[in-house]
Protein backbone atom coordinates (compact mmCIF):
# COMPACT_ATOMS: atom_id res chain seq x y z
CA UNK A 1 0.00 0.00 0.00
CA UNK A 2 1.85 3.15 -1.00
CA UNK A 3 0.48 6.61 -0.48
CA UNK A 4 -1.05 8.38 -4.23
CA UNK A 5 0.24 11.80 -3.58
CA UNK A 6 -1.48 13.00 -6.49
CA UNK A 7 -4.54 11.71 -5.18
CA UNK A 8 -3.97 14.36 -2.05
CA UNK A 9 -2.60 17.04 -4.22
CA UNK A 10 -6.14 17.05 -6.05
CA UNK A 11 -8.06 17.13 -3.15
CA UNK A 12 -6.33 19.71 -1.46
CA UNK A 13 -5.94 21.92 -3.81
CA UNK A 14 -10.08 21.42 -4.39
CA UNK A 15 -10.32 22.33 -0.64
CA UNK A 16 -7.93 25.63 -1.10
CA UNK A 17 -9.71 26.86 -4.32
CA UNK A 18 -13.31 26.80 -2.54
CA UNK A 19 -12.42 28.18 1.06
CA UNK A 20 -10.13 30.71 -0.38
CA UNK A 21 -10.49 31.07 -3.95
CA UNK A 22 -11.44 35.24 -4.54
CA UNK A 23 -10.96 36.38 -1.16
CA UNK A 24 -8.71 38.74 0.00
CA UNK A 25 -6.50 38.35 2.97
CA UNK A 26 -8.82 39.30 6.19
CA UNK A 27 -7.25 39.05 9.61
CA UNK A 28 -10.62 38.66 10.97
CA UNK A 29 -11.62 35.67 8.84
CA UNK A 30 -8.29 34.03 8.96
CA UNK A 31 -8.83 31.72 11.69
CA UNK A 32 -11.90 30.23 10.07
CA UNK A 33 -10.62 30.26 6.61
CA UNK A 34 -7.60 27.89 8.13
CA UNK A 35 -9.76 25.86 9.98
CA UNK A 36 -12.42 24.91 6.45
CA UNK A 37 -9.46 24.41 4.54
CA UNK A 38 -7.85 21.71 7.33
CA UNK A 39 -11.46 20.28 8.34
CA UNK A 40 -12.83 19.84 4.43
CA UNK A 41 -9.21 18.00 3.27
CA UNK A 42 -9.27 15.66 6.15
CA UNK A 43 -12.52 14.54 5.55
CA UNK A 44 -12.09 14.39 1.73
CA UNK A 45 -9.15 12.47 2.56
CA UNK A 46 -10.75 10.18 4.51
CA UNK A 47 -13.26 9.66 2.21
CA UNK A 48 -11.06 8.11 0.08
CA UNK A 49 -11.51 4.96 2.53
CA UNK A 50 -7.51 3.72 2.76
CA UNK A 51 -6.04 2.80 6.39
CA UNK A 52 -3.97 5.92 7.13
CA UNK A 53 -3.72 7.99 9.71
CA UNK A 54 -3.57 11.65 8.73
CA UNK A 55 -2.09 15.13 9.72
CA UNK A 56 -3.04 17.90 7.65
CA UNK A 57 -1.21 21.42 8.08
CA UNK A 58 -2.24 24.78 6.81
CA UNK A 59 -0.19 28.29 6.96
CA UNK A 60 -1.69 31.39 5.47
CA UNK A 61 0.49 33.80 5.08
CA UNK A 62 -0.18 37.36 4.17
CA UNK A 63 1.89 38.81 0.87
CA UNK A 64 4.36 41.02 2.13
CA UNK A 65 7.32 40.20 0.26
CA UNK A 66 8.96 38.36 3.32
CA UNK A 67 10.51 35.02 2.95
CA UNK A 68 9.05 31.84 4.14
CA UNK A 69 10.21 28.17 4.41
CA UNK A 70 8.89 25.30 5.80
CA UNK A 71 10.78 21.88 5.87
CA UNK A 72 9.91 18.31 7.40
CA UNK A 73 11.62 15.62 8.69
CA UNK A 74 9.57 12.39 9.34
CA UNK A 75 10.33 9.33 11.22
CA UNK A 76 8.66 6.65 10.11
CA UNK A 77 8.24 3.60 6.97
CA UNK A 78 8.99 4.90 3.84
CA UNK A 79 7.77 2.03 1.94
CA UNK A 80 4.18 3.05 2.82
CA UNK A 81 3.73 5.99 4.30
CA UNK A 82 3.77 9.82 2.05
CA UNK A 83 3.27 13.10 2.19
CA UNK A 84 2.44 15.81 -0.02
CA UNK A 85 2.43 19.41 -0.46
CA UNK A 86 0.12 21.86 -1.50
CA UNK A 87 0.96 25.83 -2.56
CA UNK A 88 -0.99 28.07 -3.53
CA UNK A 89 -1.21 31.56 -3.51
CA UNK A 90 -2.89 35.07 -4.57
CA UNK A 91 -2.79 38.03 -4.89
CA UNK A 92 -3.10 38.51 -1.38
CA UNK A 93 -1.76 36.19 -0.02
CA UNK A 94 0.38 32.82 0.05
CA UNK A 95 -1.05 29.29 1.62
CA UNK A 96 0.80 26.34 2.58
CA UNK A 97 -0.78 22.83 3.10
CA UNK A 98 0.85 19.99 4.00
CA UNK A 99 -0.56 16.31 4.23
CA UNK A 100 1.27 13.75 6.00
CA UNK A 101 -0.44 10.13 5.10
CA UNK A 102 0.86 7.80 8.15
CA UNK A 103 -0.29 4.21 7.57
CA UNK A 104 -1.80 1.62 9.62
CA UNK A 105 -0.64 -1.98 9.98
CA UNK A 106 -3.86 -3.93 10.14
CA UNK B 1 23.74 -32.76 -8.88
CA UNK B 2 22.13 -35.35 -5.95
CA UNK B 3 22.97 -35.56 -2.67
CA UNK B 4 22.46 -38.33 -0.69
CA UNK B 5 20.56 -37.30 2.72
CA UNK B 6 22.06 -38.08 5.90
CA UNK B 7 20.48 -40.72 7.83
CA UNK B 8 17.14 -39.10 10.28
CA UNK B 9 17.56 -38.46 13.25
CA UNK B 10 15.09 -39.54 15.94
CA UNK B 11 13.38 -37.97 18.59
CA UNK B 12 13.84 -34.32 17.03
CA UNK B 13 11.96 -31.60 18.37
CA UNK B 14 9.51 -29.98 15.94
CA UNK B 15 8.66 -32.27 12.79
CA UNK B 16 9.09 -35.13 12.68
CA UNK B 17 12.14 -36.58 9.72
CA UNK B 18 12.86 -33.54 8.38
CA UNK B 19 16.26 -34.30 6.99
CA UNK B 20 18.50 -31.72 8.73
CA UNK B 21 21.31 -30.22 6.19
CA UNK B 22 24.82 -31.64 6.68
CA UNK B 23 27.56 -29.86 8.44
CA UNK B 24 30.96 -30.56 7.60
CA UNK B 25 33.90 -29.84 9.17
CA UNK B 26 35.17 -27.68 6.37
CA UNK B 27 32.00 -24.86 6.27
CA UNK B 28 33.24 -21.46 6.60
CA UNK B 29 31.40 -20.85 9.78
CA UNK B 30 33.77 -18.85 11.39
CA UNK B 31 33.45 -16.01 8.49
CA UNK B 32 29.85 -16.58 8.85
CA UNK B 33 29.88 -16.40 12.38
CA UNK B 34 31.04 -12.66 13.52
CA UNK B 35 27.98 -11.30 10.85
CA UNK B 36 25.30 -12.92 13.05
CA UNK B 37 23.80 -10.07 15.51
CA UNK B 38 24.86 -10.95 19.30
CA UNK B 39 21.52 -11.51 20.54
CA UNK B 40 20.69 -14.53 18.62
CA UNK B 41 21.84 -18.05 20.41
CA UNK B 42 23.53 -20.39 18.05
CA UNK B 43 21.52 -23.26 17.86
CA UNK B 44 19.68 -24.36 14.87
CA UNK B 45 15.76 -25.44 15.26
CA UNK B 46 14.93 -28.63 13.00
CA UNK B 47 12.53 -26.07 11.17
CA UNK B 48 14.90 -24.91 8.77
CA UNK B 49 13.73 -21.70 6.71
CA UNK B 50 14.70 -22.31 2.69
CA UNK B 51 15.42 -19.09 0.35
CA UNK B 52 16.16 -19.33 -3.00
CA UNK B 53 19.59 -20.91 -4.03
CA UNK B 54 20.30 -21.02 -7.46
CA UNK B 55 23.79 -20.85 -6.71
CA UNK B 56 23.26 -22.43 -2.90
CA UNK B 57 26.10 -22.34 -0.95
CA UNK B 58 27.03 -25.18 1.85
CA UNK B 59 26.93 -22.97 4.96
CA UNK B 60 24.27 -23.98 7.80
CA UNK B 61 21.33 -21.61 8.01
CA UNK B 62 21.16 -18.53 9.86
CA UNK B 63 18.04 -19.49 12.13
CA UNK B 64 16.19 -17.59 15.08
CA UNK B 65 15.19 -19.39 18.24
CA UNK B 66 12.02 -20.41 18.50
CA UNK B 67 9.68 -17.02 18.45
CA UNK B 68 12.79 -15.16 18.34
CA UNK B 69 13.03 -11.86 15.91
CA UNK B 70 15.44 -12.72 12.66
CA UNK B 71 17.23 -9.17 11.43
CA UNK B 72 16.13 -7.56 8.27
CA UNK B 73 19.14 -8.64 6.56
CA UNK B 74 17.53 -9.43 3.11
CA UNK B 75 17.42 -13.24 1.29
CA UNK B 76 20.72 -15.30 2.64
CA UNK B 77 21.84 -17.62 0.82
CA UNK B 78 20.94 -20.65 2.52
CA UNK B 79 20.77 -24.46 2.43
CA UNK B 80 18.09 -26.15 0.12
CA UNK B 81 15.65 -28.59 1.73
CA UNK B 82 16.31 -32.03 0.61
CA UNK B 83 13.51 -34.24 0.17
CA UNK B 84 12.84 -37.68 0.94
CA UNK B 85 14.07 -38.75 -2.75
CA UNK B 86 17.14 -36.93 -2.69
CA UNK B 87 16.05 -34.07 -4.46
CA UNK B 88 16.50 -30.32 -3.70
CA UNK B 89 13.61 -28.55 -3.50
CA UNK B 90 13.99 -24.49 -4.17
CA UNK B 91 11.82 -22.31 -2.98
CA UNK B 92 11.25 -18.85 -3.95
CA UNK B 93 12.78 -16.16 -1.81
CA UNK B 94 10.52 -15.51 1.66
CA UNK B 95 10.30 -11.88 2.70
CA UNK B 96 11.05 -11.64 6.24
CA UNK B 97 8.14 -10.55 8.40
CA UNK B 98 8.10 -10.29 12.23
CA UNK B 99 5.63 -12.08 14.59
CA UNK B 100 3.13 -10.22 15.81
CA UNK B 101 3.05 -8.66 19.10
CA UNK B 102 -0.87 -8.06 19.38
CA UNK B 103 0.36 -4.91 21.18
CA UNK B 104 -2.87 -2.15 20.28
CA UNK B 105 -1.60 0.43 22.75
CA UNK B 106 1.37 1.81 24.04
CA UNK B 107 2.49 0.66 27.62
CA UNK B 108 0.99 2.53 30.44
CA UNK B 109 3.55 5.16 31.48
CA UNK B 110 4.70 5.07 27.84
CA UNK B 111 2.66 8.14 26.20
CA UNK B 112 4.07 10.48 23.86
CA UNK B 113 4.55 13.31 26.26
CA UNK B 114 3.73 16.80 24.97
CA UNK B 115 5.17 18.77 27.71
CA UNK B 116 8.57 17.20 27.48
CA UNK B 117 8.95 17.57 23.67
CA UNK B 118 7.68 20.97 24.05
CA UNK B 119 10.83 21.69 26.28
CA UNK B 120 13.22 19.92 24.28
CA UNK B 121 12.03 21.71 20.97
CA UNK B 122 12.12 25.47 22.39
CA UNK B 123 15.22 24.52 23.57
CA UNK B 124 16.67 23.11 20.55
CA UNK B 125 15.21 26.37 18.71
CA UNK B 126 17.04 28.76 20.83
CA UNK B 127 19.90 27.59 20.85
CA UNK B 128 20.06 26.84 17.25
CA UNK B 129 18.22 29.77 16.29
CA UNK B 130 19.90 32.28 18.82
CA UNK B 131 21.26 35.28 16.99
CA UNK B 132 20.99 33.93 13.62
CA UNK B 133 19.84 36.54 11.11
CA UNK B 134 17.40 35.89 8.11
CA UNK B 135 18.66 35.37 4.71
CA UNK B 136 17.11 34.36 1.17
CA UNK B 137 19.96 32.03 -0.10
CA UNK B 138 20.46 30.02 3.48
CA UNK B 139 16.86 30.19 4.52
CA UNK B 140 15.93 27.04 2.92
CA UNK B 141 19.02 25.14 4.12
CA UNK B 142 18.61 26.25 7.57
CA UNK B 143 14.91 25.24 7.87
CA UNK B 144 16.00 21.82 6.21
CA UNK B 145 18.59 21.33 8.74
CA UNK B 146 16.15 22.39 11.57
CA UNK B 147 13.65 19.95 10.89
CA UNK B 148 16.23 17.72 10.32
CA UNK B 149 17.93 18.49 14.38
CA UNK B 150 14.59 18.72 15.78
CA UNK B 151 13.42 15.22 14.56
CA UNK B 152 16.16 13.67 16.29
CA UNK B 153 15.67 15.55 19.24
CA UNK B 154 12.77 14.45 19.83
CA UNK B 155 13.30 10.66 18.62
CA UNK B 156 15.48 10.84 22.14
CA UNK B 157 12.48 11.99 24.36
CA UNK B 158 10.17 9.90 22.96
CA UNK B 159 9.44 6.19 23.63
CA UNK B 160 9.60 3.63 21.05
CA UNK B 161 6.92 2.52 19.09
CA UNK B 162 6.16 6.17 17.72
CA UNK B 163 6.72 7.65 14.08
CA UNK B 164 7.81 11.07 14.04
CA UNK B 165 6.47 14.31 11.60
CA UNK B 166 8.70 17.11 12.33
CA UNK B 167 7.61 20.52 10.41
CA UNK B 168 9.47 23.80 10.74
CA UNK B 169 7.92 27.04 9.40
CA UNK B 170 11.01 29.90 9.19
CA UNK B 171 10.45 33.15 8.25
CA UNK B 172 11.44 36.66 7.81
CA UNK B 173 9.98 39.06 10.12
CA UNK B 174 8.28 41.72 8.71
CA UNK B 175 5.06 43.34 8.79
CA UNK B 176 2.52 40.47 7.44
CA UNK B 177 0.94 38.06 9.58
CA UNK B 178 0.82 34.79 9.68
CA UNK B 179 -1.62 31.84 11.20
CA UNK B 180 -0.90 27.53 11.19
CA UNK B 181 -3.55 25.46 11.51
CA UNK B 182 -3.40 21.77 11.48
CA UNK B 183 -5.73 18.62 12.21
CA UNK B 184 -5.02 15.29 12.56
CA UNK B 185 -6.77 12.09 12.11
CA UNK B 186 -5.78 10.06 14.91
CA UNK B 187 -6.07 7.56 17.47
CA UNK B 188 -6.73 10.75 20.75
CA UNK B 189 -5.63 8.19 23.23
CA UNK B 190 -1.64 7.39 22.23
CA UNK B 191 -1.37 9.88 20.03
CA UNK B 192 -0.64 13.81 20.24
CA UNK B 193 1.66 16.88 19.42
CA UNK B 194 3.77 19.33 20.25
CA UNK B 195 4.75 22.69 18.81
CA UNK B 196 7.07 25.45 20.08
CA UNK B 197 7.62 28.85 18.20
CA UNK B 198 10.97 31.12 18.72
CA UNK B 199 11.25 34.52 17.10
CA UNK B 200 14.33 37.05 16.70
CA UNK B 201 14.65 40.41 15.31
CA UNK B 202 14.76 39.30 11.98
CA UNK B 203 12.78 35.92 12.29
CA UNK B 204 10.54 33.70 13.21
CA UNK B 205 9.86 30.37 13.35
CA UNK B 206 7.12 27.86 14.39
CA UNK B 207 7.74 24.25 14.81
CA UNK B 208 5.58 21.40 15.40
CA UNK B 209 6.49 17.59 16.31
CA UNK B 210 3.23 14.91 15.57
CA UNK B 211 3.91 11.63 16.88
CA UNK B 212 1.57 8.86 16.08
CA UNK B 213 1.74 5.23 17.43
CA UNK B 214 2.65 2.36 15.60
CA UNK B 215 0.52 -0.63 15.60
Amino acid sequence: MIFNADEAHNIVKECIEGVLGKADYNHNKVNQWTAAIVEQSLTHLVKLGKTYKYIVTCAVMQRSGAGLHTASSCFWDTTTDGTCTVRWENRTMNCIVNVFAVAIIL
Amino acid sequence: MQRRPPPARQGEPGSPRVRRCPSPAWEPRSSWHHRRPPLLPSRRSSMLSVLNAPFASRRSSLVAAPGGRRPAVGPWMLHSRVSFSGLPLFQPIQEIRYENTYRMQPDEGCKFSACRVRRVLESALAASLGDAAYSAQSGAQLAHSLADLLRSRAKEVVPPRYKLVCHVLLGQRGQQSLLVASRALWDPQSDSFASATFSNASLFAVATVHGLYFE
